[in-house]
């Protein structure tokens, strides 16, 4: 179907980004801050390559369709082979570029953000592995491969949350996100076994099939999918494994950009979606994604509600964002889903390296230190605005048009209370970005450091614009129909749900309903006037009504004590486990059995060392006494003939020892 | 008396050599393990080799299967306890020199 040449370019999407990882790692001493040029080159080649990749599935350049080819990987000789390949469809080719353009985004801010950094290239190198574990796992046509681009994901995030490791909390944190969302990869990775084990094959489209051919039985499938959807969960942050993300903010913030936007998170919405034709086969799963979803969402808003750290409200913010795309994928909005994921990428982005921007101008991430910023940084003020009405859904940023599709399906496919969860952090949503937002930029400086503050660099700076471009226009390719606008709904026409998934569901069209729309941009407006009202004219307002609330506010910054449950379960109960092991290993193993056979070997060296009298004579007496013992023994086998001589033998040898004897 | 002149004169039967043979071992056994003196010791060895090239020669000439193979064992054997006496006879000058006695009861760097 394509050329050599074409299947090059395609693989070189993500091996570019792995070469510079290597070159960076070995060269990194030499080339230092000179690293980020070939960081950025590799990446700008990249994006280059899946633009190309793109054009080709949308069928601008060649005639369009998937792009898929493999190689065998791992022959099991009679078990079959591990083929590793490629599988481009819309989706895949939408989150390449996504994926490749935001890295390269925060590529460019790094730049100026990490100057200076004791270990600048190393960092640049991580993040390409990050970017190219990304793309790798866009690409991956089955599960082994997945997982293995999966797992390389989770490292490079472990190394680069834990990028400043002199500090006890961001390697704690680092610990945190890894061992988080372990947990959700051995789920993932028995859900793989049980598909493989059923179907013989890990490729997801065979594995639909053999789904729907019955190869697997209802109840096993659902487990599978579930499980498969536990490792979502753990990877995008969802409840109730969404603790590790808020503590992700220990790392540099570009960092925290580009887990957030492209690299990290979004691997688990993607595999659900990737995986989406066996996730439709159960009902159950589906609506387990659906409220896990919802739910999440929720959640995460209300915690992000009394934040005053700018990065753990983003952070909660993506959480919640990310809970709005699985409830879209499970009540079967798959399209609707997979923009919000797109659009929230560039304006998340944006919020990110607006945030950073701030901290690289006051080295403070407390909102309450900050104020009066909008004056002494317009830029950093006014794509954080475009960012932050794009993630409230305010129309016509780019947040709006995703977000509204969900909600409003939420609607139209009756799930009312998903509606209700949906339409509540909407108002949410919008509340605590722009308490953030105001609170920041607006109001008088509350601290020396906003006094003397400054915009960021050019280099900086101009990554937000465009990202500013984007989270105001992205949505723009994606206008429903029924809006009445002359454009075409490019994202729904190339990102669909496959045919099997929209019959299975019963996928309708609905009508875009501009009075769903309504409510939903009133409810954001809503939340934003009211973050006005209680923190721009009287921020004593705000002060006022967290003292009468004070139970709640204390629950909700705590974050619903989740770090504290698991602590005193899980944590505890590891702890207690370790400790355990650790006393069985050290006094049972160490010094019961590997110091008991010492101690025993010692004694019996201790009882026979008299043997060793250091007289020949006694030697001899003993090679004597052995001669004899085995001449009795042979006599013995031989036969009585012998008995004679070997009992005279007897008495001499009783008298030569009491001889000697007498004598030692 | 004439049997007792008889049994002189005739030639003596296997036993009596291996008897020989085993009390002549047997003493220097027992000389080697009890006696003190290094030298002493070295001729109760020279003694239990000679008793067993005694029995080897013994065996030899009554074993017509043997076809004198123990009398060329018995050269090799009084070679090889040459060398040996020799040897040992010098690790009892150096032992005497460095410590002024032969008495191996004395000798006993090696205990445990």
């Amino acid at each position: 179907m394509q050329t050599v040449g074409q299947q090059l370019i395609i693989a070189a999407i993500p091996v570019l980004p792995a070469l510079v990882f290597f070159a960076l790692a070995l060269l990194g001493r030499v080339l230092r801050e000179n690293a980020q040029y070939v960081a950025i080159l590799g990446v700008t080649i990249s994006l280059v390559f899946s633009v190309f990749a793109l054009l080709s599935v949308a069928g601008l350049i060649g005639e369009g369709g998937p792009i898929a080819f493999s190689v065998p990987w791992i022959d099991l000789g009679e078990g079959g082979v591990f083929p590793m390949g490629v599988y481009i469809d819309g989706l895949a080719a939408v989150m390449l570029v996504v994926v490749c353009f935001v890295s390269l985004m925060i590529q460019l801010y790094s730049g100026a953000f990490m100057e200076g950094d004791s270990r600048f290239a190393w960092y640049y190198a991580v993040l390409n592995l990050f970017t190219a574990s990304m793309l790798g796992l866009v690409l991956a046509p089955n599960f082994i491969q997945l997982y293995v681009f999966w797992e390389l994901v989770g490292l490079c995030s472990y190394l680069l949350i834990g990028h400043w490791y002199e500090k006890p909390s961001a390697r704690d944190a680092a610990l945190k996100a890894f061992i988080v969302t372990r947990i959700g990869d051995a789920a993932l990775f028995v859900g793989i076994i049980i598909f493989w084990a059923q179907t013989g094959t890990t490729a997801f489209g065979a594995i639909a099939e053999a789904a729907q051919a019955g190869f697997i039985g209802a109840s096993l499938l659902t487990t599978a999918v579930i499980l498969v959807f536990i490792g979502a969960v753990g990877k995008s942050a969802q409840f109730p494994l969404h603790v590790w993300l808020p503590d992700a903010m220990e790392g540099p913030t570009p960092v925290s950009a580009l887990i957030h936007a492209a690299t990290m998170v979004a691997a688990g919405v993607y595999l659900v979606a990737r995986t989406y034709d066996i996730f439709v086969q159960s009902p159950t799963a589906m609506l387990v994604v659906a409220y896990i979803g919802g739910f999440t969402a929720l959640m995460a808003a209300t915690m992000a509600l009394v934040k005053k750290d700018i990065k753990r409200v983003i952070a909660y913010s993506t959480v919640s964002q990310l809970g709005y795309m699985m409830l879209a994928l499970g009540i079967g909005a798959y399209t609707a889903g997979m923009f919000h994921l797109y659009n929230h990428a560039f304006f998340k982005a944006l919020l990110f390296l607006g945030a950073g921007s701030i901290i690289y101008a006051m080295n403070s991430y407390n909102i309450f230190e900050m104020g009066g910023l909008r004056r002494r940084m317009p830029l950093t003020f006014w794509t954080m605005v475009a960012a932050g009405l794009s993630l409230a859904g305010i129309f016509p940023f780019a947040g709006f048009w995703s977000k509204d599709g969900i909600v409003a399906s939420a609607f139209e496919k009756h799930y009312y209370l998903l509606f209700g969860m949906a339409l509540l952090t909407v108002f949410l949503t919008a509340f605590y970005i722009f308490r953030a937002i105001f609170v920041a930029f607006l109001g008088e400086p509350r601290s020396e450091a906003a006094r003397d503050a400054a915009e960021s660099p050019g280099i900086m700076t101009g990554p937000m614009a465009i990202l500013a471009v984007l989270a105001v226009a992205s949505g723009w390719v994606g206008i429903p129909e029924g809006f009445g606008l002359p454009v075409p709904d490019l994202f729904a026409g190339f990102v669909a749900p496959s045919e099997f998934a929209t019959e299975t569901l019963g996928i309708e069209e609905h009508g875009f309903s501009f009075a769903l729309a309504a409510v939903s941009v009133l409810m954001g407006l809503a939340g934003i006037g009211l973050a006005y009202f209680l923190y721009v004219p009287k921020p004593e307002r705000a002060t006022a009504l967290a003292e009468r609330l004070r139970p709640a506010h204390v629950f909700l910054d705590k974050g619903w004590y989740f770090d504290a449950l698991y602590g005193a379960t899980f944590v505890r109960a590891a702890m207690w486990l370790g400790r355990f092991t650790n006393a069985f290993d050290r006094r049972a193993l160490g010094e019961g059995v590997v110091g008991g056979i010492g101690r025993g070997v010692f004694r019996i060296g201790e009882a026979i060392r008299r043997l060793q009298t250091g007289g020949v004579q006694n030697y001899a007496l003993f090679i004597l006494v052995s001669v004899l013992v085995l001449g009795i023994v042979v006599g013995a086998v031989a036969g009585a003939q012998w008995a004679v001589a070997v009992v005279a033998l007897i008495v001499a040898l009783t008298l030569a020892t009491f001889a000697v004897g007498a004598r030692l | 008396m004439q049997q007792f002149m008889d049994a002189l004169v005739a030639a003596p039967p296997l036993e009596a050599y291996l008897i020989v043979g085993a009390v002549m071992f047997a003493i220097g056994a027992w000389g080697a393990l009890i006696r003190r003196n290094a030298v002493v010791i070295f001729m109760c060895v020279e003694l239990m080799i000679n008793a067993v090239n005694l029995t080897l020669v013994a065996f030899a000439d009554f074993l017509p299967g043997a076809g004198g193979l123990g009398v060329s064992y018995a050269v090799l054997v009084i070679a090889i306890a040459a060398a040996e006496v020799s040897v040992g006879l010098a690790i009892v000058l150096a032992v005497f020199r460095s410590r002024r006695t032969v008495n191996v009861d004395e000798v006993d760097s090696l205990r445990g």
